[in-house]
């Protein structure tokens, strides 16, 4: 209904009000069109100003050029902010489930799963150190076999004598170390063989050697080589060492003098420092040959926090190609043995075409003999034409298969793959129309099987489906919400899974990439890089120490009051409960340090050297950290970008002094009045995490405050009074739920319904905080929440 | 035009797509070698000695004839040359056998090491680069002579011990490079991108097919994601299509599939070989090629020339053994037959973009680590040059041993003391002074080379 000029464009009506008044008639309430009069939602491009001539010259429709001037820039404002331009519809969207593309780290699991799937994992155990077999001799006969021992570490300096005086001559002998190795993160790992004597040394491909120096020439004693190595997962490992003359095996040298030998297994991990491979990255494992995928992906988007994968670029797309022909070949190197055939076989196509369709299926996530005639045709059959030799057809079905959106996309859900009849509750294709809310008529979430093995397989350990998984989707064994959470439970204990949690909680603490913790060589002589090193390794045995253990209670996280130290350390950081002491070359071991200086990682001597400057402290980085990643509070970046003031220039303040003058400014107090009382709270800790009592002669105050977001305010003095409000806050509870939640799912958590987080806090609680009892509940809830969006037509324009 | 095709030639020297249409303005980096001469090399090796009276030519000059041994390259003798009384004088650590084939491209010293020899002391690797890499490095260094490779390395079945004895080339100090001595890991190495692409090619339409069909299953937001990588896609169609275009004509060779690597497949896995080889000349892929044929100490069973013995068993057999200086004499006439294989397929091959053929721009040198088997002499090391790639004068037998030749038979016969060095005779030259010729037949003009008390006097005068 249109009221006329004089009342409508009355100069003291907002945008809104003229809106409602004069357009809300024909384009609804909120610009989404009445069927009668405009059956489009009012959605474009235009900018303000061309929204304002238009309105000027053509609207109302019945009566253009009644709405001109500061009334049609106004109401144009407001259509164009509310919900016409692009950034407004995307505001006004609805939080979904949107299709995302594997993640880089799910990439390369899922595809060395599925090169995996056809050669099993082989025999791992928990066995720390290597299998070592001494031999008399300087070759491996079984004759001058001597004895066999576990080793925990490979470094020995022999000197010029026999590893065992009773059961070999010194001269002459020879030891052969096989296991496996685990590696921690993904990355570039340097292997170091250190000997005089020759050695050579095999990782992952047991066939070529990683390092060779059977051939000891000249005055080299480091042999080093890289691989690429993915996190969690157990690669073959052989090490041969041979104290003699190779070559011509000449016996009738009688005189052999003494001379030394040693040898030592050392490796550099990405970002870390060289050092002996530890006992417990070694085990008598022997795993099979693992595919891993090295082609360089593009990092993906961490900026809200977690990976998130919905967009892709073109190079993605050039890395998913020059990956997939790397597989295809590694693939077609080996293809007979995947398929069980030979090269003269009667079946060998068949059976070859076999291997194809379980590799297509496994890739898709599907049903054994889930393809359809097209698919199988169009994956398959086809690339065995005529005069296409088998090798060339089975790269070209891995390479297809490698690039088809069922393999890289996840939540295409049952569309993908058409799932055999019986496979499932209800029938994929009209379960969209019938149960829209993904449940059936008793209220029962019900989704596809194979989705559901899909989404707790990538929510759990970032990779495909394992076979329990795929034959309870087979068996129609992932209906309820109980059968889920029961698979959840057993891959808790899976490598993968527990590389996650740890890469979860690294990510939860910020040090996932390894912060340089180097520190100013004047001040803190004795900090130096292998310091920094043995630090980060105390703060991952920690981690590891919770993640494996049963209770896995977050609040030890922040309340423990042990840390791990070797003798390094213990000299370095001291202070031992009952003025303990360590010898210089102690092993890592749990440490219990004077009560009320230390809680938990908070105060962790990694954590507060790593939030710290070269030369000092730096509380604003300390409660940043807490303010975000402990209470999941946000923070704008600063108005502008701020030196901090040098301490040099005032000598005279202590930290806190100098950071409270430096964000004093009424701009600053927003943020930094939740910040600064946070941070000063870790004040007892130095910048390499020492604790101390003053500074600059000055006692130091560590008391600080913060504001729940109830209004409430809380006061503590000192880091543990500080661990224990955190560990008991629901803040905190709530802000490490939604994080880990976003980390194992990958999609946000409001799409899983706006109670998900608080009904997960709640059991959170009521499991005493069990993060392993948390992650199956996060599991349970993502995977059995049926998601997909109905099919929609085109946006009208 | 290269062989290379362009994306391959950008890739290699890690040049993106933007910088394409500049690289194409700059003719120097990428295809204006082809204006110049393309002079090559190709070392071609075998192991344990010759017999010297069925092999070296008794005559000196452009007037000689080609014994037993060589008989097989009699259509070359005007384009051959055989360098008598060129000795390999490194001494040191290590072995003949070792030495031999360690010092004879590198002329310098193994270093000390854990390999034992059957005599002497042990020794590790060559102390370094070998004369090949010298001249590939040289080349490689200049814009108008790089090539994608710039070497490569072939072998026939060489030991799948790395150690000293298997190593002829050298990159640098105990830096030896392994030959492929799998002409299907070769061809890969040459020519699996292509057969990538073309894989690749073949799967887009039906890539194409699968997104479609997704793309109209799945909401308008979700599409817009497969949308994106149906136009990824299609360009990468349209890439392959260009690469194709640059790439016509250079059509990728054939391989006989499935010659395992055994001794019985040696004629054809050396077939295979040089036919790569020649392939890779043809698309001007490298400049400098090696061609190890077992390795020192080779243990080749010839029972396609009814001999059951292994070769190295054999060539210690003393020379009153005719039947075993017979089967040695046909032994090397076999390896002259490989020589002439190559020589053949490099004459009957046009000189792409250039003048005549292949051979008339390449140089062959066969050599070998021992001078004389029984012996383990390293003096008078079998030198056989073939072809016109250094503008060499050719069609000559050559003796720079100036003691009388009967006395030079004799020195060989009684063999000499190695480890006192005292045995070189007056008039023999040092080996350093031919890798010196090679690398100045380049235009290389160095002084030194391995040892430099051996490179007295400078590059042996060939021309």
């Amino acid at each position: 209904m249109f009221l006329g000029v004089s009342t409508v464009c009355g100069a003291d009506r907002t945008g809104e009000q003229i809106y409602q008044q004069v357009c809300a008639s024909c384009h609804g309430a909120k610009g989404e069109g009445t069927i009668e009069s405009y059956p489009h939602p009012l959605v474009g491009e235009r900018s303000i100003g061309e929204l304002t001539e238009y309105i000027s010259k053509s609207m109302p429709e019945d009566k253009p050029g009644t709405c001109v001037g500061e009334d049609a820039r106004k109401v144009s404002q407001f259509i164009h902010d509310t919900f016409y331009s692009p950034t407004a519809q995307a505001r006004n969207k609805p939080v979904r489930v949107e299709l995302s593309r594997l993640t880089v780290r799910q990439y390369r699991n899922a595809v060395a799963d599925l090169i995996g799937s056809f050669r099993g994992a082989g025999r791992i155990d928990d066995k720390e150190g290597l299998r070592g077999e001494y031999f008399k001799a300087r070759g491996f006969r079984g004759n001058a076999r001597a004895f066999e021992r576990v080793d925990p570490v490979v470094a020995f300096d022999f000197k010029d004598k026999s590893p065992d005086d009773e059961k070999m001559e010194p001269h002459e002998f020879s030891i052969r170390w096989e296991g496996a190795v685990t590696a921690p993160d993904t990355g570039e790992y340097e292997f170091v063989v250190r000997t005089d004597q020759a050695a050579r040394l095999w990782i992952n491909d047991l066939k070529q050697p990683l390092v060779d120096n059977w051939v000891q020439s000249g005055k080299d004693t480091e042999h080093r080589e890289s691989i690429f190595l993915l996190a969690g997962r157990t690669y073959a490992l052989r090490l041969e060492f041979s104290k003699a003359k190779q070559g011509v095996d000449d016996k009738k040298v009688k005189e052999k003098p003494p001379a030394p030998a040693s040898i030592s297994l050392e490796w550099k991990r990405p970002h870390r420092i060289t050092e002996v491979i530890p006992a417990r990255c070694l085990s008598t494992s022997r795993p099979n040959e693992a595919f891993v995928v090295t082609t360089r992906f593009p990092p993906d988007d961490r900026s809200v926090g977690w990976e998130k994968a919905t967009s892709i670029s073109k190079e993605w797309d050039q890395a998913t190609t020059d990956a997939a022909i790397d597989v295809a070949a590694f693939v077609a190197s080996r293809f007979e043995e995947f398929a069980g055939t030979k090269r003269d076989a009667a079946d060998r196509d068949e059976k070859l075409k076999g291997f194809c369709r379980r590799f297509v299926e496994r890739a898709f996530r599907s049903a054994t003999g889930g393809l359809d005639d097209e698919q199988r045709a169009m994956f398959v059959d086809r690339h065995f034409a005529e005069g296409v030799d088998s090798e060339t057809a089975v790269r070209r079905v891995v390479l297809l298969t490698l690039k088809s959106p069922r393999f890289l996309y996840r939540e295409l859900g049952s569309l993908s793959v058409p799932r055999p009849l019986g496979s499932g509750p209800v029938e994929s294709a009209n379960r969209v129309e019938s149960l829209p809310n993904g449940r059936g008529t008793d209220g029962v979430l019900v989704s596809d099987p194979y989705d559901v093995a899909s989404r707790i397989s990538f929510a759990m350990y970032d990779s495909l489906p394992d076979q329990a998984l795929l034959d309870a989707a087979a068996k129609g064994e992932l209906k309820t919400r109980e059968q889920v959470a029961q698979h959840a439970q057993r891959l808790l204990a899976d490598p993968r899974t527990r590389s996650k949690l740890r890469e979860f909680l690294l990510t939860w603490l910020k040090v996932e990439h390894v912060p340089d913790v180097s520190k100013d060589s004047e001040r803190y002589p004795e900090f130096n890089a292998t310091i920094a090193n043995d630090l980060r390794t105390s703060l991952e045995l920690f981690l590891e120490e919770i993640i494996k253990s049963d209770t896995s209670d977050f609040r030890q996280l922040l309340l423990a009051d042990g840390i791990y130290l070797n003798g390094r350390l213990a000299k370095f950081y001291g202070a031992m409960k009952d003025d303990a002491e360590l010898p210089a070359d102690a092993p890592f071991q749990k440490i219990d340090l004077e009560p009320d200086q230390r809680a938990g990682v908070l105060s962790h001597p990694y954590l507060m050297a790593g939030f710290a400057y070269t030369g000092s402290s730096s509380p604003i980085h300390r409660g940043i950290f807490i303010a975000r990643s402990v209470l999941g509070r946000s923070l704008r970046p600063p108005p502008e970008a701020v030196a901090p003031l040098a301490p040099q220039l005032r000598p005279d303040l202590t930290t806190r002094e100098r950071v409270a003058l430096q964000t004093k400014p009424e701009s600053c107090q927003s943020c930094h009045a939740m910040i600064n009382p946070l941070g000063f709270t870790l004040e007892h800790f130095d910048a390499v995490g020492r604790f101390r009592k003053e500074e600059n002669g000055k006692p130091v105050n560590a008391s600080g405050t913060y504001r729940r977001r109830n209004g409430e305010l809380v006061k503590f003095d000192g880091v543990n009074d500080l661990a224990k409000f955190l560990a008991d806050s629901p803040e905190t509870h709530s802000a490490f739920v939604e994080q880990l939640f976003h980390f194992l799912v990958k999609q946000p958590i409001r799409a899983f319904g706006s109670n998900t987080r608080e009904t997960l806090r709640a059991s959170f609680v009521k499991e005493n905080f069990n993060i392993h009892r948390l992650m199956v509940e996060i599991i349970a809830t993502a995977a059995m929440t049926t998601t997909e969006p109905k099919p929609q037509t085109a946006v009208v324009p | 035009m290269t062989h290379v095709s362009r994306r391959d030639f950008l890739r290699d020297f890690g040049l993106s797509a933007a910088a394409l249409p500049f690289v194409l303005n700059l003719p120097s980096l990428g295809f204006a070698n082809q204006q110049a001469r393309k002079q090559r090399l190709v070392v071609m090796f075998s192991p344990n000695g010759v017999v010297p009276s069925t092999f070296w030519p008794d005559e000196e000059g452009s007037e000689f004839k080609l014994k037993e041994s060589l008989s097989p390259l009699e259509p070359f003798k005007d384009r051959l040359m055989t360098l008598h009384g060129v000795c390999d004088k490194v001494r040191g650590d290590g072995d003949n056998h070792m030495r031999g084939i360690g010092c004879l491209l590198t002329g310098v010293e193994l270093f000390p090491g854990n390999i034992q020899g059957g005599s002497h002391t042990p020794a590790g690797w060559a102390s370094g680069l070998s004369i090949d890499q010298e001249i590939k490095n040289y080349l490689q260094a200049d814009d108008a002579t790089r090539t994608r490779f710039g070497s490569l390395e072939f072998g026939v079945m060489v030991s799948e011990r790395a150690d000293t004895w298997t190593r002829m080339s050298y990159s640098g100090p105990n830096k030896p490079i392994t030959p492929i001595d799998d002409p299907y890991q070769m061809f890969s190495k040459l020519y699996g991108k292509l057969k990538d692409r073309e894989s690749l090619k073949s799967i887009l339409d039906d890539l194409q097919a699968d997104l479609k069909k997704l793309a109209s299953s799945v909401s308008a937001e979700d599409r817009q994601l497969l949308e994106e990588q149906t136009t990824f896609v299609r360009e990468l169609e349209q890439e392959l299509k260009a690469d194709s275009t640059a790439a016509v004509g250079h059509a990728v060779p054939e391989l006989e599939p499935g010659i395992k690597e055994e001794n019985d497949n040696m004629p054809k896995l050396c077939k295979l070989q040089i036919d790569l080889m020649v392939n890779s000349f043809v698309s001007d892929f490298a400049r400098v090629a090696t061609f190890q044929i077992t390795n020192s100490v080779g243990q080749a069973k010839m029972r396609w020339l009814d001999i059951n013995e292994g070769h190295h068993e054999i060539s210690h057999s003393p020379d009153s053994d005719e039947k075993a200086q017979e089967k040695l004499t046909r032994i090397n006439k076999w390896y002259a037959e490989q020589l002439a294989y190559l020589a053949k397929r490099l004459a009957e091959t046009p000189e792409p973009g250039g003048q005549g053929s292949l051979l008339d721009n390449t140089l062959i040198v066969w050599t070998n680590e021992l001078g004389k088997g029984n012996s383990h002499t390293l003096d008078n090391i079998p030198w056989v040059l073939v072809g016109n790639g250094l503008d060499f004068k050719m069609g000559r037998s050559l003796n720079f041993d100036k003691t009388p030749p009967s006395r030079v038979l004799n020195a060989i016969d009684q063999g000499v003391d190695f480890i006192t060095g005292k045995s070189i005779k007056p008039g023999k030259v040092a080996h350093n002074r031919l890798l010196l010729s090679l690398a100045h037949g380049f235009g290389h003009r160095i002084t030194k080379f391995g040892n430099p008390d051996f490179c007295g006097d400078g590059p042996l005068s060939l021309t």
